[in-house]
């Protein structure tokens, strides 16, 4: 029996703007609000709408990822039939290739598709914070008659044109699709998600594929294709959370709203759509008595004795005795020694901050501005000054300054 | 066949003692009562055996066995979701002996045809009362290299004053014994002597054929007791070695030292000697990680997952799911998985049980020598 919907995760994207977060691993692993990694929310958004196949195509550092995602477990996608998959780019009788773009990943794995027989294709982004209920949207799908639709989020005029955009009329009925516009006609912007009849988007691929000048891309590529045959495409309106976390600084606001479910809208906290991830299985967190912990989030393993306010921490942080840690994402692991003044900035696994040593400070004007970011496994020297600007990939000796 | 598994598979008694803690066991067994934030008693024998590399482990229960096999499910959380031994749970066998085991030789005797089918050579054999973090691969070399019939696991301690003193209901037994060099010499039942002494814990050590070999000797003599009616008996005609273990342990004995227990933990040095070394194992609830509300004030607690604090919280420890609300207080609380602290709440030495509900506003006390204790689902 085949499946009525598959999903295709786009796992391989390097991430190339988060910078010293993704020196060792892809976009998707990396971690985000206390426990999680970005793919636990498109994985964790599929087994809560009832998808059970999910292909995930990875390429780029695929060592963490994969272990990650392991047999599918922590998401319940281990199963007989289906489950989850990761898809690294693989050689064939005709010859191999690493995945040339979007479009070109999934004609790679046409065969995987096939093999469940699926009417519908939906396509997913690894990159993005989103809580979704993709069965609302394989309904919409269904109820217009669509050959492909795309999830769609109104966004402010003044900022639409950083987005692509889709231009409907008042079926939700695509008219013209505009990628990053001067004049944008429209203000509800791709998120990068999209469903498919299955025989359509195999027909686009193939044909994607047969032309040599081709970026082989959704957006550049198969949707303007669909346009152009004047294809059944609708704009499915989503107004939840939705967040793409593709640079450090929206990677650090994103964390934060996580600190304020009632205004943000990302609200972790929802019995009815958990995220699911793969537990740390380390104890409960202590809180010694010289602590003070002000709105923030802490998970099982830390071990705090200093001063958190407005911050995350994940599994495993020390915060010792007189420390103190404002605005910041702390990455498992990671060990912040007594006297360090951690501020307003993203510091990645397995870090340490030496005594005394101040990282990041908070922008003048009290918006995202900029965030220190110090990459996995660095040490940072006692006493050693690390500016709001640095993006810190090696370790910084006792003392020394980098801005 | 490359062997990194230990030699033997594991047994453990998750009913015994439950008499000592009635209020705890109304709804489980001593196993899998809750404890350190976010785990059940037995997780701690069973990770060991896990990370002594035992993946064959039987759990004899009695009775109260629903939340245990609630918890341990098909046992992949302990990696024991195996094909070939993994984790079995044994519910008593009621038509062969029309009633319920009372003591090891009867529970045992119930599944002799299982431990006669096993390839293991070793078994070792645990109650559930204490979390301990021990090395099983150490116990079991000890036992082979010095050649015993038989090896008992003690501690150089006092007995425990709610075994001295015990309630009614107490029925059960524990030992102390006598020693030559490391052998054996004389075990006491239920001894009432002060001062420290080489106190039992209950897990032994010795060949699976000897064990089926003592079970088919004892159940046509009647004997019930491991210890009491064999091991005691036998220690002229039988090499039993004492092996001791001087790390932590947290032994469970009455609703009293299950509290004082769980303080103890609150003492760092406390937390980093029992969960030392392997991590401990527990079922998933996937909740998401703890969250302090503007407001909130918490000093010396252990805390798990899934929390909402926006009140005070001090020498508490607190497991999944439990909400502070505003301007609430608790101090020197136990606070079981989703327990609902409502605002303006106040409570000093106060164990609730699983889904307790404190309307706001509500005063409750209990006091350092006698904790109050609030059953399952109640709403104060």
């Amino acid at each position: 029996m085949g499946k009525e919907i598959v999903a295709m995760l786009l796992a391989g994207g390097q991430g190339s703007r988060l910078y010293a977060l993704t020196q060792k691993l892809a976009k998707p692993a990396v971690p985000f609000g206390g426990k999680y990694r970005i793919i636990d929310f498109p994985l964790s958004n599929c087994v809560n709408s009832g998808i059970d196949t999910v292909g995930v195509l990875t390429q780029y550092q695929p060592f963490v990822l994969n272990e990650y995602i392991g047999n599918g477990q922590p998401w319940d996608l281990d199963r007989l039939y289906g489950g989850v998959h990761v898809l690294p780019p693989y050689q064939r009788a005709s010859g191999s290739d690493w995945y040339k773009g979007t479009a070109n990943a999934i004609y790679q794995n046409i065969s995987f598709i096939e093999r469940y027989d699926p009417e519908y294709v939906i396509i997913l982004s690894g990159d993005q914070i989103c809580k979704q209920d993709y069965s609302e949207f394989l309904a919409f799908h269904k109820a217009k008659g669509a050959e492909f639709s795309v999830a769609v989020m109104e966004v402010p005029w003044e900022e639409a044109s950083r987005f692509g955009l889709m231009v409907t009329d008042e079926n939700d009925k695509i008219t013209e699709f505009q990628e990053k516009p001067k004049e944008p006609k429209s203000n509800l912007a791709s998120m990068g998600i999209y469903i498919f009849n299955w025989d359509i988007l195999k027909k686009y691929l193939e044909e994607d594929e047969a032309d040599p000048n081709s970026e082989n891309d959704f957006g550049n590529n198969i949707i303007p294709n669909l346009l152009r045959d004047k294809r059944q495409m609708y704009a499915f309106r989503f107004d939840g959370y939705w967040k793409d976390v593709g640079t450090i600084p929206s990677l650090w606001e994103a964390n934060m709203e996580v600190l304020d479910p009632e205004h943000s809208g990302i609200n972790l906290f929802d019995e009815n759509w958990k995220i699911y991830s793969r537990n740390s299985g380390m104890t409960g967190h202590y809180v010694s008595g010289d602590a003070l912990i002000q709105n923030s989030m802490v998970t099982d393993g830390c071990r705090i004795k200093g001063t958190v306010k407005h911050s995350i921490l994940f599994a495993g942080v020390v915060i010792e005795q007189g420390a103190v840690v404002e605005d910041a994402v702390i990455m498992g692991g990671t060990v912040i020694k007594s006297g360090a003044h951690v501020k307003h900035c993203i510091i990645a696994e397995d870090v340490t901050i030496g005594e005394n040593a101040i990282i990041g400070d908070e922008p003048e004007d009290g918006g995202v501005g900029d965030v220190a970011t110090i990459a996995s496994y660095v040490t940072i020297g006692a006493g050693a000054k690390i500016g709001p600007k640095a993006m810190v990939y090696e370790s910084v000796k006792e003392g020394e300054e980098q801005w | 066949m490359v062997n990194t598994q230990a030699e033997a598979l594991g047994i453990i008694f998750p009913n015994s003692y439950d008499s000592l803690v009635p209020e705890l066991v109304s709804d489980r067994s001593m196993s899998s009562i809750p404890f350190a934030s976010r785990y059940r008693l037995c997780d701690f024998l069973i990770s060991s055996m896990v990370h002594a590399g035992i993946s064959n482990i039987s759990l004899l229960v009695r009775n109260n066995y629903h939340s245990l096999m609630d918890h341990l499910g098909s046992g992949r959380e302990w990696d024991l979701a195996r094909k070939k031994g993994g984790l079995n749970i044994f519910p008593p066998f009621a038509q062969k002996n029309l009633k319920i085991y009372t003591g090891r030789i009867e529970a045992l005797e119930s599944i002799k045809g299982f431990l006669a089918t096993q390839h293991e050579k070793y078994i070792i054999m645990a109650d559930a009362n204490m979390a301990i973090n021990i090395d099983f691969k150490e116990l079991i070399q000890a036992h082979i290299d010095s050649k015993a019939d038989m090896t008992m696991v003690y501690r150089k301690q006092e007995i425990p004053e709610a075994l001295l003193y015990p309630n009614s209901n107490f029925h059960e037994f524990y030992y102390t014994f006598d020693l030559d060099g490391t052998r054996v010499k004389k075990i006491y039942v239920n001894p009432k002597e002060h001062g420290e002494q080489n106190f039992s814990f209950n897990i032994y050590v010795c060949e699976r054929e000897t064990l089926i070999r003592i079970i088919d000797e004892s159940y046509v003599h009647g004997y019930s007791y491991f210890t009491r009616d064999v091991i005691a008996r036998h220690l002229s005609d039988m090499n039993v070695q004492a092996y001791e273990y001087d790390g932590y342990v947290a032994q469970i004995n009455s609703v009293k030292s299950y509290f004082e227990e769980n303080m103890r933990l609150l003492q760092e040095e406390n937390l980093d000697q029992l969960f030392k070394g392997n991590s401990i194992y527990t079922k998933v609830r996937d909740d998401n990680p703890t969250r302090y509300v503007n407001g909130s004030c918490v000093k010396n607690c252990l805390v798990a997952d899934g929390c909402v604090i926006e009140g005070e919280i001090e020498n508490c420890v607190l497991f999944r799911g439990v909400k502070i609300g505003k301007g609430a207080k608790a101090k020197n609380c136990v606070l079981f998985q989703d327990t609902k602290v409502g605002d303006g709440a106040s409570l000093e030495y106060i164990i609730t049980d699983k889904n307790v509900t404190i309307s706001p506003n509500k005063y409750l006390s209990g006091n350092d020598s006698f904790q109050v204790y609030v059953a399952k689902g109640q709403t104060v």
